[in-house]
């Protein structure tokens, strides 16, 4: 295990992970649309779970079997997750 | 165990475990050589343990989703979520166990990283911070559920049982707190094994290991947190 130390970087992440999460609740107390307010929550959620998973779990350093392995049993629940919400929204839509 | 002694004899050059792999596997149970395996062609330098670890996440993750999508399908098809005499979910008080999962992650990575550098002091001081982190979050969860100096959730009327929407959220809810405890129980061992000196000398895969799950805990912490908490009712 080639010892990925950097602190800076630790650091930076930190920061990332505390504005976005201070820009969700914010987002929620805006009063903005429900539409684009799940949309901009989703977003937010989805950058903070992958800069957690690349960053303090050294994903990103891991070798690209490792990372696949790991990203494409991810993307199956996520795939699920969007159809269920589109077809959600699809059926709200008035036609 | 005198630590200083056990540290003496414990510290080996990288090298030195080269001559353990002779072994061969049978006696690899003990793990802590895992960092000195040869690269491998696919997964590199990760350890067996790494490896494992990262797989029974993967699994663990698809039990999350699973209740995730089950919460979604359940409140996206209700005509009333929110039954008369059940409160909402306060945001600030989580956005608070939040930013505590998050710091707990840093100092994580920073026991990790003391870890790696072989400063032993500041890897226990980083660990049992990170360990109070995570008692602290089951005392908030606790005192979100059952109250503390207040009513809790269940006193204001959120009963298991009685409606969806009380129903996912202590499912969703505890399952996490589940794994908060186990981390913190996980942790807890790794803390005492470096009490005990197993990880002098740069010998970081058990911590790194700890971390990839507690991590992981703060990660699903943050999709229940937007998902259960955040998204508004209609």
């Amino acid at each position: 295990m080639a010892s990925h130390v950097n602190r800076k970087e630790y650091w930076t992440i930190f920061v990332v992970l505390f504005v976005l999460t201070v820009l969700e609740v914010g987002v929620v107390y805006m009063g903005i649309p429900k539409t684009p307010l799940f949309i901009a929550l989703s977003g937010l959620a989805l950058v903070k779970a992958t800069c957690v998973g690349l960053f303090f779990m050294h994903l990103k350093h891991e070798t690209s079997i490792l990372r696949r392995s790991i990203a494409i049993p991810m993307s199956i629940p996520a795939f699920y997750a969007f159809i269920l919400i589109a077809e959600g929204a699809w059926r709200r839509l008035p036609w | 165990m005198s630590t200083s002694a056990v540290s003496e004899k414990e510290v080996a050059p990288k090298g030195g475990g080269a001559a353990h792999h002779g072994h061969g596997h049978g006696h690899d149970a003990h793990g802590d050589e895992n960092d000195l395996w040869p690269p491998d062609a696919q997964f590199g330098t990760a350890s067996l343990g790494k490896i494992g670890m990262w797989f029974f996440l993967c699994s663990d993750a698809l039990s999350f989703g699973g209740l995730l999508l089950g919460y979604g399908i359940l409140r996206g098809q209700s005509t009333q979520w929110i039954h008369p005499g059940e409160p909402e979910l306060g945001i600030n008080f989580t956005a608070g166990l939040t930013f505590l999962l998050i710091c707990s992650s840093v100092t994580m990575v920073l026991a990790h990283a003391a870890a790696v550098e072989n400063k032993r002091k500041e890897m226990l001081m980083f660990l049992g911070l990170t360990i109070l982190g995570g008692v602290l979050f089951l005392t908030g969860q606790f005192k979100e559920y059952f109250g503390i100096g207040g009513p809790g959730l269940i006193e204001e009327g959120l009963v298991f049982g009685h409606s969806a929407y009380a129903s996912t959220f202590y499912l969703i809810t505890s399952f996490h707190g589940c794994h908060v405890l186990t981390g913190v129980i996980y942790l807890t061992v790794i803390f005492i094994r470096a009490l005990l000196g197993q990880f002098e000398g740069g010998k970081h895969n058990h911590i790194e290991i700890v971390g990839l799950f507690w991590h992981f805990v703060d990660l699903v912490w943050i999709i229940v947190f937007t998902f259960v908490y955040l998204v508004p009712n209609s």
